[in-house]
């Protein structure tokens, strides 16, 4: 006998969220429609809905300029913050000497910097993309530099009994020991890339071919077209949502088989 | 300051494979620990004169109460921790021999310490990649010996957590065969399963031991494994670790499991665990000479 949909793990786990989405969007619009909120204040879910068909094609514009600021600085936060967790994991006196800079950047208010960034750097998708960067690197470096570390004693002790050498202590080893971390960092600044560049481009305030989002959303602001702007946000947070599904499907698809975080416990 | 000597580790030329057997005349030391001292940098002494020769082919086993430093010594015997003063030689020679031509070491852990991520194939091969075996067949061939031998044909593409700890700790074992040792160390390989299991696995080692004629160090916590299992218990005292009492254990083998219920075995307990007593006595003592 077929079980009931309320017993369906997947189902509930999709359809209990977009219930309450759902329950919620319905009273915004019985609220706004009730109390007659004019658009420029709280639009409904239907205005913004409206917005999103009629403005779509510079909307996604739009979100393709984030998108590639955020895909780009994500990417180098990757390669460089997984390159500089193996650099520390080689020596103590080198990640001593070199952490603390990546505290620095991590405690460093992006927007206190993103100007600066913006006035050195010609190419503005790339000072955003650095911006971003900035943002989105310490996860992965403090994740991974902790995953490469947590290595089980008695493994290493066994390398160690067959005199293996760094790289193979390092491939074979601490690299599959770290994965559970690194996959922890990419689901954090796969997030912060999406909100440093986001915050990049509010800064830089950049108009024209290259606007992306945020400059929507300030545009929208200023001429009073509160349901583009609320549009706008909808795709940011969609995207981030998405970005996040993203990290967990490859976090679940390399993990599934051993780690404790992707099993499925049968009960 | 005290210092600590490193034991050195360079190869030296090989003297040829041992050939004695379990049983035979004069056989060769394979281990010898003298007067070895071990400090560990906050003070506390884990050992002290430490005096301990196994031959080829004995099996020794290693008991005494918590803290009496019976894993340190083994950890020594594997080359994995250094000694501040004394000394340890390995086939009559004064270096690690760990991974040399034709001496071969391996450890069990306490935990099965296998790697999650790998299936229970590549466990077991681990030691071979790690000295770049290849993929030969005669590679495949060990891996697949080693596997049988432990029982565990059929699971070499299982996953470590989709097995028992019993069969974990066989992968274990399995991998410690696959580069035919000649001399396994297990550190209380058994102590967390459950007494059927440990039984078993007590009854398979002892066959592979005999089979294989390796040397083995055994640590236990168990009176009754250690009796069992062993041509010799050697017991240990606490505070600080050392050797109090050597037994000779003179049943013949093979030991069928009738052993455990006979007569010599209980006399054998009994004289291992007055000796463990009298052993702990000796720890409590220096903490009563301790006390204000």
């Amino acid at each position: 006998m077929k079980a009931p949909l309320i017993r369906n793990e997947r189902f509930v786990q999709i359809g209990a969220p977009l219930l309450v989405g759902v329950l919620v969007l319905l009273m915004w619009q019985l609220t706004v429609m009730a109390f007659d909120v004019p658009k420029y204040l709280v639009p409904s879910p239907v205005d913004i809905g409206q917005s999103l068909v009629s403005d779509f094609p510079s909307l996604f514009n739009a979100l393709l300029m984030t998108l590639k600021v955020t895909f780009l600085a994500f990417a180098i936060a990757v390669m460089a913050g997984v390159s500089a967790s193996l650099l520390f994991v080689q020596s103590k006196w080198i990640e001593i000497s070199l952490f603390p800079y990546a505290v620095l950047m991590q405690v460093t208010p992006v927007v206190a910097i993103a100007p600066l960034i913006i006035i050195w750097v010609d190419d503005t998708t790339w000072a955003l993309t650095i911006c971003a960067v900035i943002v989105a690197i310490f996860p992965i470096i403090s994740n991974t530099t902790l995953g490469l570390r947590s290595v089980d004693p008695n493994l290493l002790s066994m390398f160690r009994m067959y005199r293996t050498s760094r790289w193979q202590e390092l491939v074979r080893l601490r690299i599959p020991s770290a994965l559970p971390y690194f996959f922890g960092g990419l689901r954090i600044s796969s997030g912060l890339a999406l909100i440093g560049a986001v915050v990049a481009e509010f800064v830089a305030g950049t108009g024209g071919a290259q606007a992306g989002l945020a400059y929507m959303i300030l545009q929208s602001g200023y001429n009073l077209q509160i349901p583009r702007m609320f549009a706008a946000l909808i795709l940011i947070t969609v995207t981030g949502i998405l970005l996040f599904a993203l990290m967990v499907w490859m976090s679940d698809r390399a993990l599934r088989n051993w780690h404790e975080s992707a099993l499925k416990v049968e009960h | 300051m005290t210092a600590t000597k490193v034991m050195p580790l360079n190869p030296v030329p090989d003297t040829g494979p041992d050939t004695s057997e379990p049983g035979t005349v004069a056989p060769r030391p394979v281990l010898q620990v003298s007067s070895v001292d071990k400090i560990y940098g906050n003070g506390t002494v884990a050992l002290k004169g430490a005096d301990l020769t196994v031959k080829q082919g004995e099996f020794v086993s290693l008991l005494g109460p918590s803290g009496c430093g019976k894993s340190t010594l083994l950890r020594i015997m594997a080359g994995l921790g250094q000694v501040t003063t004394g000394n340890v030689r390995w086939w009559e020679q004064d270096y690690g021999v760990v991974g040399s031509r034709g001496r071969k070491l391996a450890f069990v852990f306490q935990n099965a310490t296998l790697m999650p991520w790998a299936r229970v194939r590549k466990n077991v091969r681990l030691p071979l990649d790690l000295e770049h075996a290849g993929k030969s067949e005669d590679v495949e061939q060990k891996i697949d010996d080693a596997l049988g031998m432990v029982g565990l044909k059929g699971f070499d593409n299982s996953f470590p957590r989709e097995l028992s700890g019993g069969m974990q700790m066989r992968a274990s074992i399995a991998r410690a065969m696959v580069t035919e040792p000649n001399l396994l160390l297990m550190d209380e390989p058994f102590g967390a399963l459950d007494e059927m299991t440990r039984n078993k696995l007590n009854d398979d080692v002892l066959k592979l031991w005999k089979e294989k004629g390796w040397t083995i160090v055994f640590v236990t916590h168990s009176v009754y494994e250690a009796v069992y299992l062993s041509s010799r218990v050697v017991v240990m005292a606490a505070r600080p670790g050392r050797i109090v009492d050597d037994i000779a254990i003179e049943e013949s083998y093979p030991r069928s499991p009738n052993f455990r219920v006979s007569t010599e075995f209980a006399g054998y307990c009994r004289q291992v665990s007055q000796a463990l007593e009298r052993a702990s006595a000796m720890g409590e003592d220096r903490d009563e000479e301790r006390q204000p």
